[in-house]
């Protein structure tokens, strides 16, 4: 019985039309391609894109250097070095995410005390030579500094659920 | 015996005990902050309540002793419930900055608290905040905030530093660990607080902010300084030291681990270290290739052997080197023909030379000294020099045995002192031959009360003193104090007479050790000397002594004294490690070569012709034999800083460009394995000295001043003197002179008046301190110190006028 089934399908090209038909729905179907990057998709508060360090309102960096980052890191990706600043604060003298190293796990952003390192939305960085994609301190914060409305939004709508 | 059983487990134990002891031996862990198996019971931070079968409430294990049938639950529904709440209590007050503390990750609370605390504080009002004080340079309260009152810190002051440095000021909430009015911790052993408080608030000044606990690799290592060898782990990350902590061993240090020990890795990583060999050309200084520095080094001593004569090269070693390099030393120095080194460079007598039975040690194991009811301190700045020792001591005198002092200055102990005779240093043979001359007369009363004579009685205190020096005391009058001394030895049943830094630097050394040694036998004691130096012991069993070879060579002060045409300095700072330091240092400008092996770039580079950068203890595998006899082998912690290399590695080739057979080695342990064939050295150790004779002791003419020196505890070695914050304690403060209060009035100065120094062909201006704990006619004056080195040799004439 079966012989004869397959027989009579490899005949009537039953494959052909079944995968046709697939094509034939999705070629009708409302259309889910996005123009980038003229059009985006939307994105989820908790999105694990690019870094960024945090800053207080008062403009004081927001990182303590517990290590705590550089602890949970799977893929060893931070680089932390402290020192005692001189009003008597621990201070990190350099942090440094290395991002073709980074898995955007989240970890560092969840661990941190602080809320000092966090992941933001922005995806489309890019590094034109060796190197570009090692991120200091200094960029870290700059980035954190530019995107602090969206981030701190960000953080807000997520709170909540923590 | 009593049966207790604790979670349904049986265990027997001793009467007295408490129910912590109990679980200590079950294995079954009580979690607490104030209980510490060294210090006394406190029971104040109430960690540890367990339930207790037909107890109405929890009670707290440290401090209830066990009875027979007691059944002790630690994880009932009671006991979970106590600790959950004592925990919560001791949160209240704890701030939550774990993140930025330093003991965050090896703290107890921390790890208590996750594993006894609760999920969620209901604590939601403000926190006691304690302000910081500064008690010195080593530990830090910076955050007192987060201490949790267990006191374990003023305890350990107390009990073990025998000074109570710290203490709770204050009542209830306000109740807070502070120094008294305003001063420093400056004891000895103060570090040992950070090990012992369970929270960060007593915190390691030098290591604050550095690294977080687990970013640091462990491995083990031995003390370099003192002559106890104290078993150390050094911390590392990425290739530097970065902080020093105790391993426990009960034979050793037990768990502590004096501040010299904790701190001296700053040293390490100082900024002179010396990176690079260097040849000095046409008196500038050029960095070489390690090639060209060991060629340079060979061709000039096999010139100086050719042309001279071999014995015209010295060596000069620190005791603080391991066995392997100076066993190296002394077989080049041999291999090429000079029988010229040694590493006692303090030493000034050396009569005994070639006449001791054995290398000098402790003469016990250092646990025993804890089992000695009667002590004889001759010549030692104890404290200073053996700290942990010292500790022992207090410890056995706390057990009710009783310590009697004769010494050139009268340091507080910090401990209860029988007798004391404080005499000049040239009193000393004096004065030790009194209390010899007063045991013999007192053994002979006790002869005659028992009619016994000397020769029929077997035991060891009626032993005949040598006939000859009962001759050479005839003429020896017995002072009270002396009499008190013996009487005290005399009534021990296990006393020790112990030789410390000043006695075996004296200028009578030898006879003040005979002397020691009878007084010892008569007294049935234990005679040791306290070792100076990490491996002062080491040096005379791997051969780093003029003597024991074929040929007698010179000795530190001979080879100083006649100078020599070539040097070669292992890890030596001549103007400040050795006992004459003018002597010294005319000697080494008027050599030819002086070849420098040092960690650091010192002043050698004013008279060496070529520095060789070797490594200090953590970058060199090597071994340490203590005052006890302990060969204690470790291995390097880090690399060598820059092109450094291990001693033996540099004088191995050395051996090799000097064509010297036998130098072939491929490891230190085989370097250590010929040196010390067997590495239980007991049998090489005795502290008899037989073929010398005890000469008349006569009364120190005392007209002028004398010195009397110390070596500073920060001072003492090159790693030490490099230590940041070692260096800004009271103990490293710049060294004035202090003399009696009536030989400053006599002079007519008052004490902080600048007065002139001098001592053979140099002076030098210091501040004059009163200080009544002198005896007459002496100058007390450290040596060691850049600032006293340009004076002469630590003992003897010295005149002290106004400025």
């Amino acid at each position: 019985m079966q012989m004869i089934k397959d027989f009579f399908k490899t005949f009537l090209l039953y494959e052909l039309v079944k995968g046709m038909a697939v094509t034939g729905r999705y070629f009708f179907a409302r259309k889910i391609t996005v123009q980038f990057p003229e059009e985006k998709t939307p994105q989820s508060f908790r999105f694990r894109g690019l870094h960024a360090q945090r800053r207080y309102a008062n403009g004081e960096e927001r990182c303590i250097g517990c290590k705590l980052c550089e602890a949970v890191c799977p893929a060893l990706a931070i680089k932390i070095e402290v020192a005692e600043r001189e009003d008597g604060t621990r201070r990190t003298t350099q942090y440094d995410i290395d991002l073709t190293k980074c898995i955007f796990c989240g970890f560092c952003e969840e661990s941190c005390p602080v809320d000092a390192i966090v992941e933001t939305r922005i995806f489309e960085y890019h590094g034109e030579k060796r190197g570009d994609l090692y991120y200091t301190k200094d960029m870290l914060l700059a980035i954190g500094d530019k995107y602090e409305e969206q981030i701190a939004k960000d953080r807000a709508a997520d709170a909540k659920y923590r | 015996m009593i049966n207790i059983e604790i979670d349904g487990k049986s265990v027997q134990t001793e009467r007295g005990t408490t129910v912590m002891d109990a679980a200590n031996k079950l294995g079954v862990y009580i979690p607490h902050f104030c209980y510490h198996k060294k210090l006394s019971i406190a029971a104040n931070c109430r960690m540890c309540l367990v339930e207790v079968e037909k107890a109405p409430k929890p009670l707290p294990a440290c401090a209830t002793p066990v009875a027979e049938g007691m059944k002790v639950l630690t994880h009932s529904e009671m006991a979970v419930k106590a600790q959950e709440g004592v925990m919560e209590f001791l949160l209240i007050n704890h701030p939550l900055d774990c993140p930025i503390c330093d003991q965050g990750g090896e703290c107890q609370l921390q790890d208590l608290a996750v594993g006894y605390g609760g999920g969620a504080s209901r604590y939601g009002e403000e926190k006691r905040i304690v302000m910081h004080k500064d008690i010195g340079a080593l530990v830090s309260t910076e955050e007192m905030s987060r201490c949790i009152q267990c006191t374990r810190c003023v305890r350990f002051g107390q009990e073990i530093a025998g000074v109570m440095e710290l203490g709770m000021a204050f009542r209830g909430e306000h109740a807070e660990i502070m120094s008294f009015v305003n001063s420093s911790v400056d004891s000895e052993l103060s570090g040992n607080m950070i090990d012992l408080c369970p929270v960060g608030a007593l915190t390691s000044k030098p290591f604050r902010y550095t690294a977080r606990s687990w970013e640091l690799s462990r491995r083990k290592s031995v003390s370099p300084h003192d002559g106890l060898g104290s078993n150390l782990v050094v911390q590392v990350k990425d290739n530097k030291v970065l902080r020093v902590v105790p391993v426990e061993n009960e034979a050793i240090n037990e768990c502590w681990i004096s501040d010299k020990d904790r701190f001296s890795y700053e040293g390490l990583n100082a900024p002179e270290r010396l990176t690079k060999p260097m040849l000095k050309q046409d008196g500038k200084w050029l960095e070489v290739e390690w090639q060209v520095a060991l060629e340079y080094v060979a061709n000039g001593l096999r010139q100086i052997a050719g042309s001279a004569a071999a014995d015209q090269i010295a060596a000069l070693a620190t005791p603080h080197s391991t066995v392997e390099e100076l066993y190296l030393l002394q077989k080049l120095m041999r291999g090429i023909g000079s029988n010229n080194i040694d590493s006692r460079l303090r030493q000034s007598d050396f009569s005994t030379d070639g006449k001791q039975a054995g290398a000098p040690w402790l003469g016990m194991p250092i646990a025993e000294i804890d089992t000695r009811d009667r002590f004889l301190i001759v010549g030692s700045f104890l404290r200073k020099d053996q700290p942990l020792l010292a500790h022992r001591v207090r410890q056995a005198v706390k057990k009710g045995a009783q310590a009697n002092i004769v010494h050139a200055s009268d340091d507080d102990l910090l401990m209860p002192v029988a007798n004391k005779s404080i005499v000049a240093p040239d009193e000393f043979v004096n004065m030790l031959a009194q209390i010899l001359k007063a045991l013999i007369e007192d053994q002979g009363s006790r002869i005659k009360d028992q009619g016994a004579t000397p020769a029929q009685s077997s035991t060891p205190r009626y032993a005949l003193p040598d006939p000859q020096s009962l001759n050479v005391l005839r003429g020896v009058e017995v002072g009270s104090a002396a009499a008190a001394i013996a009487k005290n030895l005399a009534e021990g049943k296990n006393a020790a007479v112990l030789l410390g830094n000043f006695a075996q630097q004296h200028p009578q050394a030898a006879q003040i050790a005979m002397l020691a040694e009878q007084i010892a036998t008569l007294s049935s004691a234990k005679f040791g000397f306290l070792g100076e130096a990490a491996n002062s012991v080491g040096a005379y069993l791997a051969g780093a002594v003029p003597f024991g070879a074929a040929k007698q060579g010179m000795n530190a002060m001979q080879m100083l004294a006649s100078p020599r045409k070539a040097y070669v300095l292992l890890n030596v700072e001549p103007e400040l490690d050795m006992h004459d330091v003018q002597q010294a240092m005319s000697a080494m400008k008027a050599a030819d070569m002086v070849v420098a092996m040092s960690a650091y770039k010192h002043h050698a580079t004013e008279y060496a012709d070529v520095l060789l950068p070797i490594a200090p203890f953590t970058e060199t595998s090597g071994t340490f034999v203590n005052t006890e006899g302990r060969a204690q082998s470790f291995r390097g912690a880090v690399k060598p800083l820059g092109e450094a290399r291990p001693a033996w590695k540099v004088l191995r080739v050395l051996g090799n460009l000097l064509n010297v057979s036998g130098f072939d080695y491929d490891t230190s342990e085989a370097v250590r394995d010929e040196a010390l064939p067997n590495k239980d050295v007991t049998d090489k150790l005795n502290n008899h000295v037989a073929g010398i004779a005890l000469q008349t002791p006569t009364s120190g003419n005392s007209q002028g001043l004398q010195r009397v020196s110390d070596v500073p505890i920060y001072f003492a070695d090159a790693v030490v003197r490099r230590a940041d914050a070692l260096q800004k304690t009271r103990d490293a403060a710049a060294p004035c002179v202090a003399m009696h209060g009536s030989e400053l009035h006599r002079l007519g100065v008052k004490s902080g008046d600048t007065v002139k120094v001098s001592q053979g062909n140099g002076s030098v201006h210091l501040t004059i301190l009163a200080n009544d704990r002198l005896p007459m006619h002496t100058a007390r004056v450290a040596a060691g110190h850049p600032v006293t080195a340009g004076l002469g040799a630590m003992f003897g004439a010295i005149t002290v006028e106004r400025a």
